[in-house]
């Protein structure tokens, strides 16, 4: 089984709990995989603030909070719900092929 | 018809930052000025006594946004302008040295100003306050040729720069009238704590005194405590708590008490005039008591409520007050409601330390803190929320699953 172009495999889904946060590598890339009431997301899993890893933070209502001092970003855009990051967390594109989820290599655009 | 109204934003800080890009994010498509008595964008203040002070940040990197960004926003900045005072019945600011800027709404955003010390030989230079970029630079400066600093004040601001300026290799004395640190917003628990871990790291703590005066020929060299003892330094960093900045509306009409008066909507009793952040003391619905709160996730939240009513989409700000603060590698945050409590649980690790503290008032979690034990802070902040009563017991047994109790919590409302 080849993984889709610009895709690489992470994990199989029923290996992701429901409300879990995987994290995984890209070459040297921290991200991370949130499963949540059954959608897969990916973003990358450093907050944009300082350095705090997103797998140690918490899920609420579709944000995801950076354990350290509370930034908030949307699971869906990465935007920043609440500072004091200011840039979106890049968000990957997600495939799920024979049970895998395959996540984009490079961050979805805008 | 008259042409758009519009919006003048009146300071620079983060609860400034929050407004304008809500403003424009909730549809508001006046003109929008933001004056700012500060020759900088809006930056992130909290890095002041932190990563900026130690030199591991530039200002472009503490900068929220880029000028440009304003641009895009459309929104005019007036950086450097203060303003003087405000005339409500001709809807006009006053700009030093003589400007008349008029306006239709009005958000205040003048944050808080730090609190002076009037004991003899304060007035030495030598003797720093903390608060805008441009004290940073001076006390960086200052800092890079000091070897030993004493720190007037253990709040959030004198333990900040203390940890920064061991960090850095200094000698650091803190003095503090308190027989622990910080016990009024985080109790006598959490406080020794926090002490322990200063002086593990290797500052001098006089707790329960006072500095009675400096002495120094050209600067500070030496502070006499009341007890007696005297410490030498070479730098003086003075945090005793800010106080708002209202001072321009002493006369204006404004009603004034313990900042500026506003309601649930950041409204104050002006038509057309807003206060949000560390300056405005707002009645919080939720818990039928007001609240000034000086941190920096309330002005950022606050700017951007008092932006939607200001765009026609008011809704009640009912947060749960949230902060942090990061001292050496030890992280803490809270999120409550301030007030008196009347037990403290603590759960974890008090040497390592690894600690959640709860803090009950008649049963009911009031407030959370977590000292390097950030996977507990939300969790406990739903609780909060929740206005919850859990058994202390259970808060304190650390096989307790604080997500699922918070979930049981929420799911029983
Ligand atoms: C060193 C330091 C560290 C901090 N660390 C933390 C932390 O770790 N966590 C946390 O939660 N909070 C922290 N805080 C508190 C936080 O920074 C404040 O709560 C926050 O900045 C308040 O934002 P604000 O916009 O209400 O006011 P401010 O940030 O004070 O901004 C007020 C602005 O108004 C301008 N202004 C005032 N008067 C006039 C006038 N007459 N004309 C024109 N402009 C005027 C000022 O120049 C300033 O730009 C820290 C504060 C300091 C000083
Ligand atoms: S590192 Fe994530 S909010 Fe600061």
């Amino acid at each position: 089984m080849t993984a889709p172009k610009g895709y690489v495999a992470v994990k199989r889904y029923d290996e992701i709990p429901e409300g879990g946060i995987v994290p995984f590598r890209v070459d040297d890339d921290e991200r991370i995989l949130v499963k949540l009431e059954g959608e897969i997301y990916a973003l990358s899993g450093i907050c944009t603030h300082e350095y705090a890893e997103l797998a140690e933070g918490e899920l609420e209502d579709h944000v995801i909070y950076c354990p350290l001092h509370g930034s908030g970003f949307d699971l869906k855009t990465g935007k920043v719900t609440s500072l004091p990051a200011t840039e979106p967390l890049p968000v990957y594109d997600i495939q799920i092929v024979d049970g895998v989820v395959y996540v984009s290599r490079e961050p979805r655009q805008g | 018809m008259a042409g758009r109204r519009s919006c003048v934003i009146l300071g620079g800080g983060v609860a400034a930052y929050g407004a304008a890009e809500a403003l424009r994010a909730a549809g508001f498509d006046g003109p929008v000025t933001l004056v700012s008595a500060e020759p900088v964008v809006p930056y992130d203040r909290t890095t002041l006594s932190k990563a900026y002070l130690q030199g591991q940040k530039t200002v472009e990197e503490i900068l929220f946004k880029p000028a440009a960004y304003y641009q895009e926003l459309g929104i005019e900045l007036r950086l450097g302008q203060r303003a003087s005072a405000v005339d409500f019945d001709r809807r006009e600011l006053l700009l030093e040295p003589g400007e008349r800027l008029p306006f239709d709404t009005l958000l205040i955003t003048t944050g808080a100003e730090p609190v002076r010390l009037r004991l003899p030989g304060f007035n030495l230079p030598g003797v720093r306050y903390l608060r805008s970029l441009a004290d940073a630079q001076a006390l960086r400066e200052d800092l890079s040729r000091a070897e030993r600093v004493l720190v007037v004040g253990c709040g959030f601001i004198g333990a900040e720069v203390a940890a920064s300026a061991r960090t850095l290799g200094k000698q650091v004395t803190v003095v503090d009238p308190l027989p622990v640190p910080l016990a009024g917003p985080l109790g006598e628990e959490v406080g020794a704590i926090l002490a322990e871990v200063h002086r593990r790291h290797g500052v001098e703590l006089r707790l329960g005194q006072k500095v009675a005066e400096l002495r120094g020929h050209r600067r500070a060299e030496e502070a006499v405590l009341e007890r007696g003892e005297r410490i030498a330094c070479d730098l003086v960093v003075v945090g005793v708590g800010v106080r708002p900045a209202v001072a321009l509306f002493q006369s204006s009409g404004l009603p004034l008490e313990n900042g500026i008066l506003v309601d649930e909507h950041c409204a104050t009793d002006i038509p057309g005039v807003y206060a949000a952040g560390d300056v405005a003391n707002w009645w919080h619905p939720g818990i039928g008591r007001r609240l000034r709160v000086e941190h920096f996730d309330n002005a950022a939240q606050q700017g951007a409520a008092a932006a939607r009513a200001i765009a026609g989409d008011p809704r009640p700000y009912t947060p749960v007050p949230y902060f942090w603060s990061d001292q050496y590698d030890l992280n803490l945050q809270y999120a409550g409601y301030p007030g008196p409590w009347d037990q403290v649980v603590l759960r974890g690790d008090s040497a390592a330390p690894s600690v959640t503290a709860f803090y009950l008032r008649q049963g009911v979690v009031e407030a959370v803190v977590t000292v390097n034990r950030p996977r507990e802070l939300r969790p406990g902040r739903r609780l909060v929320e929740a206005r919850a009563r859990v058994d202390p017991a259970v808060l304190a047994d650390p096989s307790t699953d604080l997500r699922a109790l918070a979930q049981s919590v929420r799911q029983a409302e």
